[in-house]
């Protein structure tokens, strides 16, 4: 029994982890209709910035605030030299998937000459061990929970009470409504990349401190849990993706604690697959996988 | 250049050929993005190997683990991987084809492609784990000799009749006014649906067909490197196959063998020239290289050149009434 308390735990740190990064993954989709599939690595390449950060000796928690900046202007690059000319031309979402699953895999290689093969951790990056029962985490990892807890809140006050985030919201249900309303939906679409960058390079910080090492490779693991949880929650809804965090947090830590973990993106993928048969628009859907194309 | 070198490129050549014919029925003509492709090529080449190997209790096979072992005869392996091929769509098909948009395909596909390789490598008293299967008799090999070079062209050949069989058969599907119901399918799909097609029948079908064709792809190639391993069918060898079918051109056969001499086979002898160059670069930069390489090709024929080196003919009814452009 105490083990499943403890991986209840584990699940804590798991859901923040998760919930920081499909919750910018699915915002991305939600507005800027982009099914950006190298999320992951950008996540991994911040997560890289934010170790040698941490090399030079600078706190973790400073190098955090430096992926998350190398996040958002990666993001928000790519999505201006790249994402958005291919929008403009009038590329299908599918083709849009093919270019970014591309990006993803000029990422990786592109970064693998620079930081290496070998897996990576940063130093002090755990901090005392704390324990209450069967549950044993340590500082650092309350600290994630707290980080992913503040960020929730900022993106709901974000969403619900800012001007911009009323414009992310108009934008996202209908772009060409919103631009004939006067809302300079370029600019909105800016800051969407910038913003969710930010949350993909915490994701990234706060995910590489959560496993005891990282590589390149990491990536695409990520990038699994995140649709897993951005899908179960309906694709392009945040609070969908905070509640898929939750769910996917907990039962893959517990699918852990009873069977083995390097099934853990299994488990993932398994309820992927259950949802896309048993609700594909997800739980939270009003613009799901039913939805029509483009 | 030696025949073994010669041989080797020739049957690559004809294994990539004959994986781009079938995603390019899936691809190009029909619009589904398959990007697990590579899975049914493995799934294809794993049934080959056990079914050719003997059981892993026998001798000289006693350091690997692995279920099967039926010794069978050439050609019953490449048939069984063919049939695997085709089994492994039906249910994945089901899943993915019926209700989804084609973007949540496309990354259903892609998540079971990383899934299904995690769970092989881990899995290592399945199909001996990230070590792979090695020793695959190559076919006929207790007739012959496979380390001739007699043996070596036998090969190419039998991958030449291969590649000729699979290319009359997706020519035929694609002239066919069944292809012209895939390609309905593909630019408009509501439209298709009311002149009476059913979709989601389409999609399987043919879905179907790329799996049987990629299994057997996979067991020919198995039967000539004599070996497999998750590290060979690692999902971005997917992308391979898509740049080849984006650079040749989608929706037409002559594009997507265009495609296979110009991206897997190019691309191959390229690494292989720089490597031989040995230009004083760390070891893994080349590969890495290759495979940013391969991103902007797609960007970049995407962005330019979006229909290929070879565009997909418009197909037009000689009698067809003048109805101006598009």
């Amino acid at each position: 029994m105490s083990l499943y308390v403890a991986a209840f735990g584990f699940g804590l740190v798991s859901m923040s982890v998760i919930a920081i990064a499909a919750v910018g993954f699915t915002m991305q989709f939600g507005i800027t209709n982009m099914i950006n599939l190298a999320y992951g690595e950008v996540m991994i390449s911040s997560a890289y910035v934010a170790y040698y950060l941490n090399r030079a000796g600078i706190s973790i928690w400073i190098g955090m605030i430096g992926g998350a900046l190398f996040g958002a202007v990666f993001s928000f690059l790519l999505n201006r030299i790249l994402y958005a000319p291919f929008q403009r031309k009038g590329t299908a979402p599918i083709g849009m998937v093919i270019v970014s699953l591309a990006v993803s895999l000029m990422i990786a290689n592109l970064l693998l000459p620079i930081v290496g093969y070998y897996n990576v951790s940063y130093q002090n990056s755990t901090g005392d061990v704390l324990r209450a029962g069967s549950i044993v985490l340590t500082t650092y990892q309350i600290g994630i929970i707290g980080v992913a807890i503040v960020l929730m809140l900022l993106v709901h006050s974000l969403l619900r009470y800012t001007r911009l985030g009323k414009a992310m919201r108009a934008t996202a249900a209908n772009p060409t409504l919103a631009r004939n309303c006067g809302i300079p939906t370029q600019r909105v679409i800016d800051a969407v990349w910038l913003i969710t960058g930010a949350l993909c390079g915490m994701a990234g910080v706060v995910a590489a401190m959560n496993s005891d090492s990282f590589a390149i490779a990491n990536g695409a693991a990520f990038l699994i849990t995140i649709l897993a949880a951005a899908v179960l929650g309906g694709a392009g809804q945040p609070y969908g993706a905070m509640i898929g965090a939750v769910l996917i947090g907990l039962i893959t830590e517990f699918s852990a604690a009873a069977w083995s973990p390097q099934y853990k993106e299994v488990v993932a993928f398994g309820i992927l697959v259950l949802v896309m048969v048993l609700r594909p628009q997800g739980l939270l859907a009003k613009r799901g996988a039913m939805a029509a194309a483009g | 250049m030696n025949s073994f070198y010669a041989a080797n490129l020739l049957v690559y050549a004809g294994v990539d050929i004959i994986a781009c014919l079938a995603l390019n029925l899936q691809f190009g003509v029909s619009g589904i993005v398959n990007f697990s492709f590579i899975v049914f090529q493995a799934v294809g080449a794993y049934t080959a190997a056990v079914l050719s190997m003997p059981p892993d209790t026998a001798f000289g096979y006693d350091f690997q683990f692995y279920f099967g072992g039926y010794h069978l005869a050439f050609p019953l392996p490449w048939i069984g991987g063919a049939i695997a091929g085709g089994l492994l769509a039906i249910p994945v098909g089901f899943v993915v084809l019926r209700k989804l948009r084609s973007d949540y395909q496309a990354i259903a596909l892609l998540v079971l492609s990383v899934i299904a390789n995690t769970v092989i490598t881990n899995a290592d008293k399945f199909l001996n784990g990230a070590a792979g299967l090695a020793l695959v008799p190559a076919p006929l090999s207790d007739q012959f000799d496979p380390n001739s070079n007699g043996y070596q062209f036998f090969y190419v050949g039998l991958t030449a009749v291969c590649v000729v069989v699979v290319l009359v058969l997706s020519s035929r599907l694609v002239d066919s006014p069944y292809g012209r119901s895939l390609r309905a399918m593909r630019e408009r799909e509501a439209a298709a649906i009311a002149i009476g097609k059913n979709p989601v029948q389409l999609k399987m079908t043919v879905f179907i067909v790329g799996g049987v064709i990629a299994g057997l792809s996979g067991a020919v190639l198995v039967g000539f490197i004599q070996f497999w391993a998750p590290s060979v069918w690692l999902y971005p060898e997917t992308i391979i196959l898509f740049a080849a079918i984006i650079v040749g051109g989608r929706g037409n056969n002559v594009g997507a063998i265009l495609g296979a001499l110009l991206v897997p086979v190019g691309f191959e002898e390229v690494t292989r020239l720089l490597t031989n160059a040995s230009i004083g670069l760390p070891p893994g930069v080349i590969p890495a290289m290759e495979w940013v390489a391969i991103g902007l090709l797609i960007i970049g024929f995407l962005w330019f050149r979006p229909d290929g080196v070879r565009p997909e003919q418009r197909h037009v009814f000689e009698d067809a009434p003048m109805l101006g452009d598009e």
